[in-house]
């Protein structure tokens, strides 16, 4: 019940002209990052980061947010419209979305889309509403070992969940811990790996990374397929949306499953893309019109986009009570957290709740915001497509090296991001998993750093990682869901007829 | 055109100061500022209040802009400062890590490329227990330590910096020994403390303050030569003047301070420095600063010239005993 | 042409090499487990390991499947739009290095639009000069943020 409490508190919080103002210009912004190919939505909250140094925190998470939902939503638009997926979470919605574009049922599919993304995220912020409470009363129980094995844990659902190959895996995820760990070590209070380069002296920053990996890399990848654009006119007319509105409650199992898995996957860090894809994967499998899938079908559209919100908002709780981000996006704002001076963990939830409860409240708000902004300038942003690639283009690489010196006036992370660039194109080819670096770059070194803390007040006996029910409960679920593709397997073995 | 204007204007402003102020030198673009931690950290909060200050009284002809460089615990900053060599429009802000870090850290760059400006503040440390343990005063915890050494557990920020150093200080003067854990800040220490995983730290008064005030940790001593001055109550029945000196209560240390220092490049004219110990001092006087110091619990210390070179040089000999005795000190 | 098979075994060397570099460095601090825990160097040595050996692992995958990578990595008709992208982003960094970041955008952009998408200079120009100047109302007057200036700035006294 006190949940409900902070929870008005938090709409005290949120509900200022000023803030609903950085809600409409976050989602705006996400809109327009979301549309565009080169940029994404962990792209867009990163270019935005430096620029909220100077503000207030609720201010600015506010405004981190809100672009985040915003390039959620502007990320399916293109998907439905050209079949170019503005977001990689986006991907498993132009699998029906387009189809249905092409039919000349964009409207609907638009609508479906922004719909059931709506629902996605409502739900999702209705778990955090509901769970913090719970995660609040948890707050102080936190030390160095729990903090490892919560990452220990968020590693080990990447190799377990992902569906790339595991060695690749395991290969962009120990490139993410070495570049963390470029820099000041502070368990030891040395410098670790600079080489003697004055440049990696402050360390390699994970927003250099992400511009180069996902902006540079992503629009040369774009650039080689040729870049077709086959756009299709949106015109929303309210009356179609009105009635899609009305078919929604129709769809409330795909609506219901497709939210469970992205809650799941937003809180144990599996992130949006995997949840779109493995939503889209069981509704094929289970849904009555599963066969029709791929042809232009509503549940098609609906349940990748579902989940897709629905973890993309719940992947704010862990991040927020936890400090382990849920997705590439959270990561990024993790990142921003502590910039502006607040400890993401438990703590947080007691020291700041003013700060907490302003999230949750805009959270509920800035979908709305959202939801509203996205029908009525569809037609606006899709007109961006129609600008030919060879002025949208360069203009995207400006944003991105301007993006990467703001971050911290360094004219050393030019380079890096284009060297970022050239890995994100590289990887995006080879089919090596980008998101499981970018996590291991966030927090490679503090799951290091809290590791040698735990061993460190153990005196280095490791038994302190089953010291309690706690640290105990988080190990062995990560160690499951490390272990579970030999599990599955086993099982699938084990129940095999013998011959 | 053009330039000839702005050069006749440029010289009429520097005249006009030259006769209010008697200096030759002011800026003539905009002034950087540059932190020596992250946003957010002790070291941003004072540079930005000094910016905003000098915005305030109009006390700069040029405007300020802040970055900040606390790559490498500040190591980045100072390196930047090196290779602006000569520049005066950069003014670098920091601690005692100016100097310290260098013997602790291999860096590249060394004292000798920044030039003292002054030191503005001292900031203090306090010995805090956490309030889940039976210690009410530092001589039964100082026991208790001593019966079991190498059992308690001292948090604080990073390895071989100032919380550590005063950590090992402690210990041999009072002949103890803790386990020390580093933790990513005074931020995360407190938090720590408050859940009772740490049975101690040394935390600046401002970095516990939020766990003080809920009841979560105990202040048990300053390390300062005198209390700190009384002001408004911070719990039910104790204020900041209501703590006694470590002295006091039997731990032979005189002090153990932190100051905020100021610093220019290498090489920049004497003027400039003149110019900005004497915009320093104006906003040092200000009541903003005033009330800065006070509400972060710090002492203001105006220190420049051969009364900071004085400081530094007894400082960084105190800091060095400890380093060498630890061997901590870099080849 | 550079096959597949070519480019996973040339990104997996690469990736070794980078792993075996991390070893070398973590060396320096220490690898082994002190009294209380791992060393300084211990984590990146490891981490720099097991990309070592992850890579290899690629590779000896690849060889063994050797018949599954003849797909083209890079056709030698994609390979004239990918380099026509990308070497004039590497030409804009060097510049912006030189001459600032805003001088280098509109240079930039003046001639991605004139000399690849063959815009005339009066549309060409007009965004070529535009872009800067809204960035720097942007990111200087609202945000306070300084972007890397070069001569043209200094000479206009910004």
């Amino acid at each position: 019940m006190d949940g409900i409490a902070s929870l008005l508190h938090g709409f005290g919080v949120a509900l200022t002209a000023y803030h609903v103002m950085l809600m409409v210009i976050g989602v705006m912004l996400g809109l327009l990052v979301g549309v565009l190919p080169g940029l994404g939505a962990p792209n867009g909250v990163s270019l935005l980061l430096p620029l909220t140094f100077t503000m207030d925190p609720v201010a600015a998470i506010i405004l981190l947010t809100s672009t985040y939902w915003g390039a959620l939503f502007g990320g399916s638009t293109t998907s439905i419209l050209f079949n170019i997926p503005g977001e990689p979470s986006s991907v498993a919605t132009t699998f029906d979305g387009y189809p249905m574009a092409k039919q000349g049922r964009a409207t609907e599919a638009l609508s479906y889309a922004f719909l059931s993304a709506g629902f996605g995220a409502l739900l999702g912020v209705v778990l955090i509403t509901l769970l913090s409470g719970w995660v609040a009363r948890f707050a102080l129980k936190f030390s160095s070992p729990e903090y490892f094995a919560v990452y220990f844990l968020a590693f080990a659902s990447f190799i377990g969940l992902g569906g790339a190959s595991p060695l690749k895996t395991i290969v962009s995820i120990g490139l993410g811990f070495s570049l963390a760990a470029v820099g000041m070590d502070s368990i030891s209070g040395s410098l670790r790996l600079s080489y003697g380069f004055d440049s990696l002296v402050p360390g390699i920053s994970f927003l250099v990374a992400v511009i180069g990996l996902f902006g540079l890399g992503e629009l040369v990848v774009t650039i080689e397929e040729g870049l077709k654009i086959d756009g299709i006119r949106a015109r929303l007319s309210l009356r179609d949306v009105l009635r899609t509105a009305a078919d929604m409650p129709r769809h409330w199992l795909a609506l219901l499953r497709s939210g469970a898995i992205g809650c799941w996957m937003g809180i144990t860090p599996g992130g949006p893309t995997a949840a779109s894809f493995m939503s889209y994967g069981l509704a094929k499998r289970f849904s009555r019109k599963g066969a029709r899938f791929g042809q232009g079908e509503p549940e098609g559209v609906i349940s990748p986009e579902t989940a897709d919100h629905a973890a993309g908002t719940s992947a704010m709780l862990p991040m927020l009570a936890l400090g382990v981000p849920g997705s590439a996006t959270s990561a990024v704002m993790l990142g921003g957290l502590m910039i502006w001076g607040l400890n993401p963990g438990p703590m947080l939830f007691i020291e700041r709740p003013d700060f907490v409860w302003g999230l949750i409240a805009s959270m509920y708000l800035a979908n709305v915001v959202a939801v509203v902004l996205v029908l009525t300038t569809v037609p606006m942003f899709a007109a961006i497509l129609r600008t030919p690639f060879a002025v949208i283009g360069p203009i995207i690489v400006v944003v991105c090296f301007v993006g990467a010196y703001t971050v911290a006036s360094r004219e050393f992370d030019l380079w890096l991001a284009l060297a970022f660039g050239v890995v994100g194109y590289i990887f995006k080819k080879l089919d090596y998993p980008i998101a499981p670096m970018v996590l291991a770059m966030v927090i490679g070194d503090k799951a290091e750093d809290a590791f040698r803390q735990s061993l460190i007040m153990s005196k280095g006996s490791p038994a302190i990682f089953w010291a309690n029910p706690l640290v105990t409960t988080l190990m062995s679920l990560g160690l499951l869901l490390l272990l579970w593709p030999l599990i599955a397997r086993l099982v699938a073995v084990a129940r095999r007829p013998i011959p | 055109m053009l330039r000839i204007g702005r050069t006749i204007a440029v010289s009429a402003a520097l005249s006009m100061a030259s006769l209010a102020a008697a200096h030759a030198w002011q800026p003539t673009k905009p002034i950087e500022f540059v932190v020596t931690s992250g946003p957010g950290g002790g070291t941003d909060n004072f540079a930005r209040v000094v910016q905003s200050i000098v915005g305030k009284y109009k006390l700069s002809p040029q405007p300020i802009i802040v970055t900040n460089k606390g790559g490498g615990s500040g190591a980045e900053g100072y390196i930047y400062a090196r290779s602006s060599s000569g520049d005066p429009q950069k003014v670098i802000f920091g601690t005692n890590n100016a100097y310290l870090l260098p013997h602790v850290v291999k860096t590249p760059f060394k004292p000798d490329d920044l030039t003292p400006v002054a030191a503005m503040a001292l900031d203090e440390f306090l010995l805090w227990v956490t309030s889940q343990s039976e210690f009410k005063d530092t001589k039964s915890y100082i026991a208790a330590v001593k019966a079991k050494p190498e059992t308690y557990k001292m948090g604080g920020s990073q390895s071989k910096d100032t919380d550590q150093t005063l950590t090992s200080l402690i210990e041999s003067v009072a002949g103890v020994k803790w386990i020390y854990v580093p933790f990513q800040g005074g931020g995360a220490a407190a938090v720590q403390l408050a859940g009772g995983h740490t049975d101690s730290n040394t935390n600046n008064p401002n970095e516990n303050i939020g766990q003080w005030k809920a009841g979560q940790v105990r202040p048990l001593c300053v390390f300062s030569t005198t209390r700190l001055p009384a002001g408004p109550k911070v719990t039910a029945d104790m204020g900041w003047g209501d703590i006694p000196t470590c002295k006091e209560e039997g731990i032979a240390i005189d002090r153990f301070q932190m100051p905020r220092t100021v610093w220019l490049p290498a090489k920049v004219p004497a003027d400039a420095v003149a110019f900005y110990v004497e915009l320093m001092k104006k906003v040092s006087e200000t009541p903003e600063w005033r009330e800065y110091v006070t509400r972060t619990v710090q002492t203001p210390r105006f220190m420049t010239g051969a009364e900071l070179k004085a400081f530094v040089a007894e400082d960084d000999a105190n800091n060095r005993k400890v380093f060498e005795k630890e061997g901590w000190l870099v080849k | 042409m550079i096959t597949r098979y070519a480019a996973e075994l040339a990104t997996a060397g690469t990736t070794a090499a980078l792993g075996i570099v991390t070893m070398i460095g973590a060396t320096e601090y220490g690898i082994g487990w002190g009294k209380s825990g791992p060393e300084p160097g211990t984590f990146p040595f490891y981490t720099g390991l097991i990309v070592a050996l992850a890579s290899a692992g690629i590779v000896a995958q690849t060889v063994v499947a050797r018949g599954k990578f003849t797909t083209p990595f890079l056709t030698a008709a994609q390979l004239r739009p990918v380099l026509a992208f990308s070497l004039p982003i590497v030409a804009f960094v060097i510049a912006s290095l030189v001459l600032g970041l805003y001088v280098a955008t509109a240079l930039y952009l003046l001639a991605t639009m004139v000399f690849q998408a063959k815009y005339r200079l009066r549309v060409a120009l007009p965004i070529a000069v535009a872009v800067p100047i809204g960035l720097y109302l942007l990111l200087e007057k609202a945000f306070q943020v300084s972007l890397l200036k070069g001569p043209l700035e200094g000479m206009l006294g910004l």
